[in-house]
């Protein structure tokens, strides 16, 4: 489940910043990607799609690196139920 | 200060005709239309297929770093067109000169895509969430600061927003800005990008686009294409560009807008009148003068009669002899950028002597009686010309122009 996680984590950080995957570890401190406050809007609108979560803006202030953004989703992934919307499949999916 | 003459030293565009100002020129010249069945949204619950869409287009050949996904497509315009335009002019900015330097573009509709996108999101996707960027990529000034962050320019920068005059608009106030030193160079012009499936239906209501292709002045026109894209010019003072050694296009010398204060839809052939007049006054300009118009054309049975009558109330007996064309028929009708687009073929009209022609044209109209430049274009050196934008709402904005040499 880690594992998966922090996979599925990179891969959306890779492509909001439109870089190679591999360029991204568990380390990574997101200044050196270059993100800015902009990438970090969009990074959450995705993962909030990618893992079905609502993030907290609480929980925003304090992520410096890829792993804090993988404790805090993992965290996040049986605290919340789904948006009772989201997932409700529709034609235009 | 004394007024002063200004010049245009770049030109940038990126329009259905071409991704940069070579190839647009090569499709002007050559009557190529860029109007074809709509590629990027499923139309076949629309009345009309058609439209002029900026194909070949790949954002991440202009933006790194996922900015691509934080700039809605008619930003992205106005900044692929300013950074050609600024590399054209040659110019090397100055930190004094970044901070007297205009910033001022049109565009009729801002983000529609960045809207209909979240919109889509919301009621069909049943998401609870837009893209968190939907606000900053939606207003209708990103084009103009988007251009202002990315070559660190630092004077005046706004948007105009009057629908289809947006673009003359904001070089008309860009070049009485530069002309009355108010600022010392202006990077102007306009984009837009509109091909988004509730916009689309929303012109489908207005029942003015064709079937099938833009047939301006022509008796069996149908109505207008939309188009999309982005121009920008670089204006500066005539001596300062001369001192510097660079190339000149041509110089824009008058502008002048109205408001026919009459109907929101309906055009009037005063209100245009005034405009041209105006611009006529505002640059030294006899109608003799003038050898060629770019008609605001847009190919609807109300425009062009209109346009037609308009343009002998103000040139009488020289509209006989003055060459008109509307290159709507090649790049369709980019609203917001449209003044821009048709301003980049009015001055490479005047810079190469070549006048580009009124494509898909078949069949005269007695109600539009004019020399509209009929599908082949014609090498004529005129010496002056202008360029017509009337919006609905009712307001008009011409341009003049003088040839450099």
């Amino acid at each position: 489940m880690a594992d998966a996680v922090a996979e599925k984590v990179i891969v959306t950080l890779a492509s909001v910043k439109r870089i190679p995957a591999d360029k991204i570890t568990i380390e990574t401190n997101l200044q050196e990607l270059g993100i800015d406050s902009l990438d970090v809007f969009t990074l959450l609108f995705e993962l909030e799609n990618a893992f079905q979560i609502s993030i907290p803006d609480d929980d925003v202030r304090s992520i410096r690196t890829v792993n804090d953004i993988v404790v805090g989703v993992k965290k996040l992934i049986p605290a919340t139920p789904p948006d009772k919307s989201v997932g409700s499949a529709t034609p235009a999916d | 200060m004394a007024a002063r003459r200004v010049a245009i030293t770049g030109l940038g565009i990126i329009s259905p005709l071409g991704l940069n100002l070579t190839e647009n020129w090569n499709s002007l010249r050559a009557g190529r239309c860029a109007i074809g069945p709509i590629e990027s949204v499923d139309c076949a619950t629309l009345r009309f297929q058609n439209g002029a869409e900026v194909r070949g287009y790949d954002p991440l050949e202009h933006f790194e770093g996922g900015k691509d996904a934080q700039i809605d497509r008619f930003a992205q315009f106005s900044v692929v067109a300013a950074r050609e335009a600024l590399r054209d002019s040659g110019l090397e900015f100055t930190p004094a000169l970044r901070e007297q330097t205009a910033v001022i573009c049109g565009s009729s509709v801002g983000g529609q895509m960045a809207i209909e996108m979240g919109y889509q999101d919301l009621y069909l996707k049943n998401r609870g969430r837009v893209h968190p960027l939907t606000i900053p990529k939606t207003m209708s000034n990103a084009g103009a600061s988007h251009i202002a962050m990315d070559l660190g320019l630092s004077g005046p920068a706004y948007t105009v927003s009057t629908a289809c005059s947006s673009a003359n608009h904001a070089i008309g106030q860009a070049f009485h800005m530069v002309r009355g030193g108010h600022v010392e160079m202006a990077v102007t012009g306009g984009s837009e990008a509109n091909f988004a499936f509730g916009f689309l239906k929303a012109w489908e209501a207005m029942r003015v686009i064709a079937p099938d292709t833009c047939r301006p002045f022509s008796k069996d026109r149908r109505g207008l294409i939309l188009g999309e894209g982005g121009a920008i010019l670089i204006l500066e003072p005539f001596e300062a560009a001369k001192a510097r050694g660079a190339k000149i296009y041509a110089e824009i010398c008058g502008f002048a807008m109205t408001s026919d204060a009459h109907h929101l839809t309906q055009p009037t052939v005063e209100g245009p009148s005034r405009a041209m007049r105006g611009a006529l006054r505002d640059g030294g300009l006899a109608p003799e003068e003038i050898g060629y118009i770019n008609a605001h054309g847009t190919g609807t049975p109300g425009n062009d009669p209109v346009e037609t009558r308009a343009i002998r109330a103000v040139f009488c007996k020289h509209a006989n002899k003055v060459a008109v064309s509307s290159t709507k028929s090649m790049h369709g009708h980019a609203l917001g950028a449209a003044g821009a687009l048709e301003a980049v073929a009015t001055i490479l009209a005047l810079h190469h002597g070549e006048l580009p022609p009124t494509v898909n044209y078949t069949e005269p109209d007695p109600e539009c009686d004019l020399d509209y430049i009929p599908n082949q274009t014609r090498a004529v050196q005129v010496e002056a010309a202008i360029s017509n934008s009337f919006a609905f709402g009712g307001l008009n904005a011409v341009l003049a122009f003088r040839a450099a040499h």
